[in-house]
């Protein structure tokens, strides 16, 4: 069961607008020739790319959830990982945070900023020899959103139904409101069909640097496509094997049988760690389990309480714990790697006497018993909230942690109890704020209702200078940070196991990890 | 008799499809809940449901489902919309293969286990009931502990490189097929000791020793035929029990087999997929069951060994598998 793995990577600091304008001003030749493919971190820098070989990646990937649809739930990473190598996208995460362009060589803004216009590329053609159009791109922007109830409102904030395509290569994007992160809500997961495709059962013309040569809900076999309009791939080949268990990934890379093993758990990394035969990817701020209280349950809806339980948490204790040293401790900001994370907040640490005294004022002098929900989902789920608890004892609080089966969790217990563990995995301050912190939020998780943050975040989105955004963004998060309903303790390390000559792997956030065409074998 | 015996099986494994779809409905949320999370309205959810059929009664949708598989459909995949019967054909080799080396390895085991047992005169065996009582985990990490980590000789997962099975790369099978069969031999071992024990303790074993006929003569002529028998239904339970059985090894190692399927497919309340893994082991296990019935019949009606039946294995034994 996956719970939402928001795509989006925190912006840049650099003005996504800044880079908007250079890109509207440079000459077309220019744009043409920027190479849009993934940007890899190269491990290393020394040696000359080469040439050739085949790459076998194990991704995270159950039978039953697999799917041959690039626009439904996109349940299994070994499915994204093949849609985001035979498709291609209309942006791109870049390394530096910023949208990078793919498929959209560029894009503008209207004044409102609720109207955006795309370029796309002139030269891309799918398998089958035709030509991308606009048609396509919108069609297949429609049916992702068409399928909002199986892909959490992917899109659910572009006005499709207002959005045409002017010309051939030109798409203009309606939004419900002003939304300065446009382009950015549009990386990685738009996956371009040819237009009027709905049979996915047999394999589908993509414009990707890779094309299908045999696929099975186990494995798939894909194939460099030398008719790809970026820079050529180096790899002949690249099979893709789904495997569920985390610790068979990390075997399969330890044992020669793959030659990269994505989503690892620290446990599997520690005990390969020793070995030579390894590499370790860390990709930071890609897993959160915050403490979610609801504001509007007793005993949470008194602000001394929540101060309390955020003074109680050891988190140095709770990294070192869950994620085995793979993170960094969080000072209970939901989004702490995003670029509009406030600078000039103090940290906040563990202060049990103060936490105790908050509690007494409260009105609980005597104590006080609550319930910690968690589940096993994600690796780690059920520690941290096992040690929180007993980082709670200390400050007099009684709390009963109830571990709950992970295949309902996320309909019965997220968004609904008052206290329990939540995950995000590497989610946008501002997608966060669109689907759990305006007051009309549709899973408003902490019951956070704040008239002057719903404002703030209004005229944040109608901001088209960038500097001027992120401070009005760090500016609500401030109240955030005073009041909210969240315990941020730490965010953990993505992590992927590869062979040792695997070099070029994307290190950057969100669904970056899954554009593996630059990647090449050092043999 | 015969027909009595094929009717009791037929209804035998619709009332254990019944049994997994109403295990499956107890279940908290469904499909359409399970594939709506996040921003889904009670509108969008409710839309998916009539989309998936499940607003239908359960006892509706079952029955569609026993008349689909009647007429040899097994519907389609709730959450990736495949044909259910493409999805098992594309894991079902795996599995059966894995099936057979493991029982083919259980019956190698339990032979000598026996043979042991009968060379002491009955005694012993509580080696194999010691090592039926861990648990399949154990066996799995131990084995690859051992094989894959100490000695190197085995891979430690068994994936299969896409366009390969496991006859092509037998060395994959070798770990799954192992762990499921220690705990299976052990099993049968400790059923089957009790048949042997028996039949060394009938007169004419005894006689036939104090006459001074030579040891495997013995074994051949008087004891094994009061073996066949017991032996058969152990084999049966085993085979569905080895066919139920491959999900852990198959997760732990990566296998990709049906096992894996059934998994994945109860965590999301894929319904079809769950009902289609439960009659299949449910099918090989009463087939099974139904051989050895109708070869104890044989026997039975044969004039030489009329108490070949009396040490017949508990019927429910398997749900210790």
């Amino acid at each position: 069961m996956t719970q939402p793995s928001f795509p989006h990577a925190p912006a840049s600091r650099r003005s996504v607008l800044t880079a908007l304008a250079a890109l509207a001003v440079l000459p077309l030749s220019a744009c043409s020739s920027s190479d849009g493919s993934a940007a890899s971190a190269e491990s290393s820098a020394s040696a000359a790319p080469a040439d050739g070989g085949t790459l076998r990646y194990a991704a995270t990937g159950s039978p039953a959830t697999a799917s041959d649809d690039p626009h439904g739930g996109l349940g299994n990473e070994s499915d994204i990982l093949r849609f985001a190598l035979v498709y291609d996208v209309l942006t791109l995460p870049g390394e530096d945070g910023g949208t990078r362009p793919r498929l959209a060589t560029s894009w503008k803004p209207n004044e409102t900023l609720d109207r955006w216009t795309f370029t796309l590329r002139k030269d891309a053609r799918f398998t089958d020899g035709t030509r991308v159009r606009a048609a396509d791109v919108l069609y297949s922007l429609r049916r992702i959103a068409d399928k909002a109830a199986e892909n959490y409102g992917r899109l659910a904030d572009f006005d499709l139904d207002g959005s045409t395509a002017p010309d051939e290569h030109t798409v203009v994007l309606a939004t419900r409101t002003p939304m300065a992160d446009a382009p950015r809500a549009l990386e990685s997961v738009s996956f371009v069909v040819p237009e009027g495709t709905e049979d996915f059962s047999r394999p589908v013309p993509g414009s990707g640097p890779y094309k299908v040569e045999g696929t099975s809900s186990r494995t798939s076999v894909l194939t460099r496509n030398d008719d790809w309009w970026g820079k050529r791939p180096h790899l002949d080949r690249i099979e893709i094997q789904a495997v569920a268990d985390p610790q068979a990934r990390a075997n399969a890379v330890v044992s020669g049988q793959a030659d990269v093993a994505g989503s690892v758990s620290p446990a599997a990394v520690k005990s390969a760690g020793t070995s030579a035969r390894t590499q370790v990817v860390r990709r930071e701020g890609v897993t959160e389990y915050p403490f979610v209280m609801r504001l509007d349950t007793e005993p949470f809806d008194d602000p001394r309480v929540r101060e309390a339980f955020r003074l109680a948490a050891d988190r140095k204790a709770l990294v070192d714990t869950v994620y085995l040293g793979y993170g960094r401790i969080a000072n209970d900001l939901p989004t702490p790697y995003d670029p509009s994370t406030p600078k000039d907040l103090p940290q906040r640490t563990r202060d049990v006497e103060k936490a105790r005294r908050l509690l007494a004022e409260a009105g609980h002098e005597d104590g006080l018993s609550v319930t910690l929900h968690t589940t096993t989902s994600y690796p780690g789920m059920d520690t941290a909230a096992t040690l929180y608890a007993q980082q709670l004892a200390d400050i007099g609080v009684e709390a009963e942690v109830k571990v709950e089966p992970a295949d309902t969790y996320w309909t019965a217990v997220y968004a609904k109890k008052a206290f329990y563990t939540g995950y995000y995995g590497g989610i946008s301050f501002t997608d966060l704020t669109r689907v759990g912190l305006l007051s009309d939020s549709p899973t408003n998780e902490t019951a956070w209702r704040s008239d002057t943050f719903d404002d703030g975040f209004d005229r944040a989105m109608a901001t088209a200078d960038d500097t001027e955004r992120q401070e009005l963004l760090a500016g609500i998060q401030k109240e955030l940070w005073e009041d909210g309903g969240y315990v941020v303790w730490g965010t953990g390390d993505g992590l992927d196991l590869a062979a040792p000559g695997v070099r070029g792997l994307p290190d950057g956030p969100g669904f970056q990890r899954m554009f593996i065409d630059q990647v090449w074998l050092d043999r | 008799m015969i027909l009595r015996l094929v009717v009791r099986t037929a209804a035998l494994a619709v009332a254990a499809t019944a049994v997994v779809f109403a295990a499956t409905e107890l279940l908290p949320g469904d499909a359409g809940q399970l594939r709506t999370p996040g921003r889904a309205s009670a509108e969008d959810i409710a839309r998916e449901r009539e989309r998936l059929g499940l607003d239908r009664p359960a006892a509706v949708r079952y029955l569609d489902w026993l008349y689909g598989v009647v007429r040899g459909d097994l519907g389609r995949s709730l959450s990736g919309g495949r044909p259910v019967a493409a999805l098992f054909a594309e894991r079902l080799p795996a599995t059966a293969v894995l099936a057979a080396a493991a029982l083919a390895v259980t019956a190698l085991l339990t032979a000598a286990a026996l043979g042991v047992t009968y060379l002491r005169g009955g005694r012993g065996g509580s080696a194999a009931t010691g090592l039926a009582a861990v648990p399949q985990p154990v066996h799995a990490a131990v084995l690859g502990a051992v094989f894959a980590g100490l000695l190197g000789w085995l891979p430690a997962v068994s994936l299969l490189p896409p366009g390969a099975s496991p006859l092509t790369e037998p060395e994959v099978l070798v770990l799954p097929a192992l762990t499921l069969a220690l705990p299976s031999a052990a099993f049968a071992t400790a059923l089957l000791r009790g048949a042997l024990g028996d039949a060394l303790r009938r007169p004419h074993v005894t006689d036939a020793r104090l006459r001074g006929l030579p040891a495997p003569l013995v074994l051949r002529r008087h004891v094994l035929p009061f073996l066949y028998v017991p032996a058969l239904q152990v084999t049966a339970l085993l085979a569905g029990g080895l066919v139920a059985g491959t999900a852990l090894v198959e997760t732990v190692f990566g296998y990709p087999g049906t096992g894996q399927l059934l998994v994945s497919a109860v965590a999301v309340r894929d319904v079809p997929v769950v009902q289609a893994a439960a009659l299949l082991p449910a099918v090989v296990l009463l087939l099974g069951m139904l051989l050895a019935d109708l070869a104890a019949h044989r026997t039975a009606s044969a004039p030489h060994a009329t108490r070949g039946t009396s040490t017949a294995v508990p019927q429910n034994a398997g749900g210790s598998l």
